[in-house]
């Protein structure tokens, strides 16, 4: 920890020699192992093993339920990121090293950057330092310490205990990613922060089929702690890919309320919303809720809260990538906008507080250093309601139930709210049950409308990455196929 | 690196090999004469692959002390075995000679002895250059790229080779506009060379603007692409696409040996007509992406993939090679070294006929004349969409009306056979913006081809 502080007020200091008005040095470290398991005697019920030629063919059979074709990866990514002023001008630089003659050298760079560019009006200044809020989240040192074997077997045994729940699993993949990571920010108006974090993740995707029909379930789960039993989160998905075998058209277009499963839910509020409410999309003028502060924009069903303090949270610290505090921001009351998220640059420019949520991060569990900060929310709760997802079902009566992963959702126009998405584990709800699977179809609407639009919101809130949402009936949905 | 292949031998591996790297990312990007966005990434670190048993590992690491190594090298040795208790497979490698060598790239101007404010004026000169072309020009996007560095590797068969890879580029993004009509046109240069290469007459940032800009407002006044069959002409830098996404990604070994490629078990047979041949090197003789060596150390060869319509051999890495009992042609690569080396393509293009462009065009009756990509989409049976940037309609041998919406479609098997003139005039380019990506990994390539002609192709209209 000491070394990381040591190197970063160094090269602040040198960037202030060079020249820089003010600079700040992000440096992390990050231990992660990857693993994927594509599952092996489930192949042989699908056929697979056809395909296969020469070698791999020979070498294929006799299929052992206990082997596979693992594909694995664990390395260190340590890095630095360089933020250098001059003239409201910025540069950025990075590099993959915490070498220190590497480090200097890529402080030079980001201060020979910010000098070929334009001034920026709107630059102000570097956060200040200010004094964290909550004391972090949660750093397991199972995950840290835990071998490439052990992460192995529960890849493996996600593939054979979701192979083993029915005959008609047909194929079973599942990825497991271990991170631990420790990173700090330094800045030349004095803020030092310094956090570590560790994150266990899994992905499972099975086929089920029957006859011509195939049907694919997946799921996901995160989290900050080691998860000690996966066989129900296995059975679950099974039972979900082998629940969609049956599948019939939908007849004529839906257009009414639809339940969200949560994951279904999340996936496509966690696509859309955060632009709306980044405070830099609502100074562009790329957001509808410009110039709606303290209206009803939404129905009074729904609250939502950024909170980047919540005690077990996916995406809790106790500062966020520019060295700001992790909070709590209000955002929606019962359908009242109460707040946007603002990093540093955008809450400065029209003299309002960052509610620190800079982050660095792009793809799920990416290196961090060589990007710069961007707003993106920290734990994005949708606030619970009373109802299981089965008094959804029942309360909607008749209609459309859409559950897992929705296909296209990042293609959604995140500036207008639309989407239009497809579902490939739909079910149409009859007489308040789950009647039959229907083929896939297409779901379609504005999400911002939708929030108009809630009905009914479940108790059953769940993690998709670092977006926290329950199931939900939402209004004015468009289904075909 | 002898370190690590030391301590991979005391670990008991039947092989380990070590790629090093030490390479640079720049970009400039400049809006209507602002310069916007300025990004410099440096990419340190070394990865490590060992093979044990039956199974394989990798690891990597960018902090680079002696422990750091070590451990790194245990974590892959630790995959390796792990892997070799669960899998169904055995990985093994294709022979290779070892070699020893050092290549190294010398150019006039090479990027990082040229200052920024050169490299920034090449930006600022386009958007000046494009918004002088026309009053129609509504916005200029221009980007300067470059790539370089060093990269080393060795194996416990006593490889050792090293090369500075080279790449720089200079895009041109126009976008016009009348009234309600809004359309864009870009050009491109670039490869493994200097930045002299911008003083070339046809290659300065404002010959490229005034194109790009040119085209742009052209297409204001273009009509979308009627739908049907039409005889075609194709641009080079089409024919590059089809060479490479179309065609290239179905001869990757990996595709091969699971069986999952069209191409798989199809040497020797006639796939084009005769005009056709199809090759991948990397080191070719026109601007590309220049490539002395894959990432297992295997010298780059030239393979011709198609010879005369004949298929002649698949592109491989050690692993697909040995599966196939063929030999290693050099194409494995890795992103960075954090990456496995997975089969890749280098540089792969159409190959030079003997026709003229303007005698191949003069013999089409009533045809279309489809210009550059604008992206499309393909899948693992050669069946591709690809949308022109734009293109002319071609009535008995001349170009007429401009067209927008250019879209072709068809299976690229289905094409080869119809390509009826090859012409002499073959273009090859390289960019770093983007690349090719597959499994999560990112290549630079280089990409092209001379004019085709191609009869019968399905233009699909509006798309």
């Amino acid at each position: 920890m000491t070394d990381l502080l040591e190197l970063g007020k160094k090269a602040a200091e040198v960037a202030q020699k060079l020249g820089a008005d003010e600079a700040e040095v992000f440096l992390c470290t990050e231990k992660h192992v990857n693993i994927k398991f594509v599952g092996g005697i489930f192949a042989s019920r699908s056929g697979a093993v056809k395909g296969l030629k020469g070698t791999f063919a020979r070498i294929a059979e006799p299929w052992i339920k206990k082997k596979g074709v693992p594909f694995m990866n664990s390395g260190v990514r340590a890095g630095v990121g360089v933020r250098a002023i001059v003239d409201k001008a910025m540069g950025f630089a990075s590099v993959s090293s915490l070498e220190e003659k590497k480090v200097i050298e890529t402080v030079e760079e980001a201060v020979k950057i910010a000098k070929i560019r334009p001034p920026d009006p709107n630059w102000v200044a570097l956060p200040e330092p200010e004094k964290p809020l909550s004391g972090g989240g949660v750093y397991d040192k199972r995950i840290a310490d835990m071998s490439v074997e052990e992460l192995l077997n529960i890849s493996a045994d996600c593939c054979i205990w979701g192979g083993d729940f029915d005959k008609r699993i047909v194929q079973t993949m599942s990825m497991v990613l271990a991170v631990s990571a420790s990173f700090c920010t330094i800045n030349t108006r004095g803020v030092e922060a310094y956090d570590e974090k560790t994150l266990f993740s899994v992905f499972m995707d099975f086929k089920a089929k029957r006859n011509d029909e195939e049907v694919s379930a997946g799921e996901s789960v995160h989290s900050r702690r080691f998860i000690e039993n996966l066989q129900p989160i296995v059975e679950n998905t099974a039972r979900k890919a082998i629940e969609g075998l049956g599948r019939k058209p939908l007849l004529e277009k839906y257009t009414g309320p639809v339940v969200f499963e949560n994951t279904s839910w999340a996936d496509l509020f966690s696509s859309i919303f955060p632009s709306g409410v980044s405070a830099f999309n609502v100074q562009e003028n790329r957001s509808v809720y410009r110039g709606k502060m303290g209206q009803q924009v939404a129905g009074t069903e729904v609250t939502i809260v950024d909170d980047g303090t919540l005690p077990d949270g996916v995406d809790t610290a106790k500062v966020d990538d520019e060295g700001v505090p992790k909070q709590k921001t209000p955002i929606l009351e019962k359908g009242v906008l109460q707040g946007f998220l603002y990093d540093n640059y955008s809450a400065k420019r029209e003299n309002a507080r960052s509610t620190g949520s800079a982050s660095r991060q792009r793809a799920f569990g990416s290196a961090t250093y060589a990007n710069q900060p961007m707003i993106r929310p920290t734990n994005l709760t949708f606030a619970s309601g009373k109802h299981t997802l089965r008094e959804l079902i029942s309360e909607l009566g008749e209609g459309v139930l859409v559950k897992g992963f929705l296909i296209g959702s990042s293609h959604s126009n995140v500036v207008t709210g639309d989407f239009s998405v497809t579902a490939g584990t739909a079910f149409k709800i009859e007489k308040g049950d789950v009647a039959y699977p229907l083929k896939p179809c297409t779901v379609a609407g504005n999400l911002y409308e939708s929030l108009n639009s809630v009905i009914s919101v479940g108790n059953d809130l769940k993690y998709l990455q670092n977006v926290l949402c329950p199931s939900v009936i939402v209004d004015k949905i468009v289904v075909s196929t | 690196m002898d370190k690590a292949l030391a301590h991979a031998a005391k670990l008991g591996v039947r092989f380990a090999e070590v790629k090093g790297e030490d390479t640079l990312t720049w970009q400039i990007e400049a809006v209507n004469k602002e310069v916007r966005k300025v990004s410099s990434i440096r990419n340190i670190g070394i990865g490590v692959r060992v093979y044990r048993e039956k199974g394989s590992g990798f690891s990597f690491s960018n902090v680079l002390d002696e422990e750091s190594v070590f451990k790194t090298v245990e974590t892959a040795f630790k995959i390796a075995k792990a892997s070799s208790k669960r899998t169904l497979m055995s990985f093994k490698l294709a022979e290779v000679k070892p070699i020893e060598e050092k290549k190294r790239t010398s150019t006039e101007k090479h990027p990082r002895e040229v200052s920024l404010d050169e490299k920034k004026d090449l930006c600022l000169r386009q958007c000046q250059a494009a918004m002088e072309t026309s009053k129609q020009i509504a916005n200029v996007t221009s980007m300067f790229g470059e790539y370089h560095g060093s990269i080393w590797y060795a194996n416990s068969e006593g490889t050792k080779v090293s090369h500075e890879p080279l790449l720089i580029g200079l895009r041109n993004i126009c976008v016009a506009k009348k009234g309600s009509v809004i359309t864009d046109a870009w050009d491109s240069h670039g490869g493994s060379v200097g930045l002299g290469t911008f003083e070339e007459q046809s290659h300065t940032p404002e010959a490229l603007a005034e194109n790009a800009a040119k085209w742009a407002v052209e297409k204001l006044k273009a009509k979308p692409a009627p739908a049907g069959r039409f005889d075609a002409f194709i641009d080079p830098r089409l024919a590059g696409v089809l060479a490479h996404e179309s065609f290239g990604h179905l001869s990757e070994g990996d595709f091969v040996v699971i069986g999952s490629s069209p191409l798989a078990g199809k040497i020797n047979q006639m796939l084009g007509t005769e005009t056709v041949t199809i090759v991948d090197e990397g080191t070719p003789k026109g601007r590309g992406y220049t490539m002395f060596f894959d990432d297992e150390g295997v010298p780059c060869e030239r393979v011709e993939i198609l010879k005369n319509g004949v298929l002649q051999r698949y592109l491989h890495s050690r692993t697909t090679a040995y599966a196939l009992k063929m030999k290693p042609t050099g194409n494995a690569r890795s992103q960075d070294y954090s990456f496995e080396p997975i089969v890749r393509m280098r540089n792969t293009f159409f190959e030079s006929g003997d026709w003229k462009p303007e005698e191949a065009l003069r013999e089409i009756k009533h045809g279309i004349y489809a210009v550059s990509t604008a992206g499309g989409q393909v899948d693992g049976t050669g069946t591709f969409l690809f949308k022109a940037v734009r293109g002319y309609m071609v009535e008995n041998g001349e170009l007429k009306q401009p067209l927008r919406d250019v879209a072709l479609t068809g299976n690229i098997l289905q094409l080869l056979k119809n390509v009826d003139a090859v012409c002499n005039d073959l273009e090859l380019s390289a960019s770093p913006f983007g690349g090719c990506g597959k499994l999560d990994q990112r290549a630079f390539v280089g990409l092209g081809g001379p004019h085709l002609r191609v009869k019968d192709v399905l233009f699909g209209g509006a798309a």
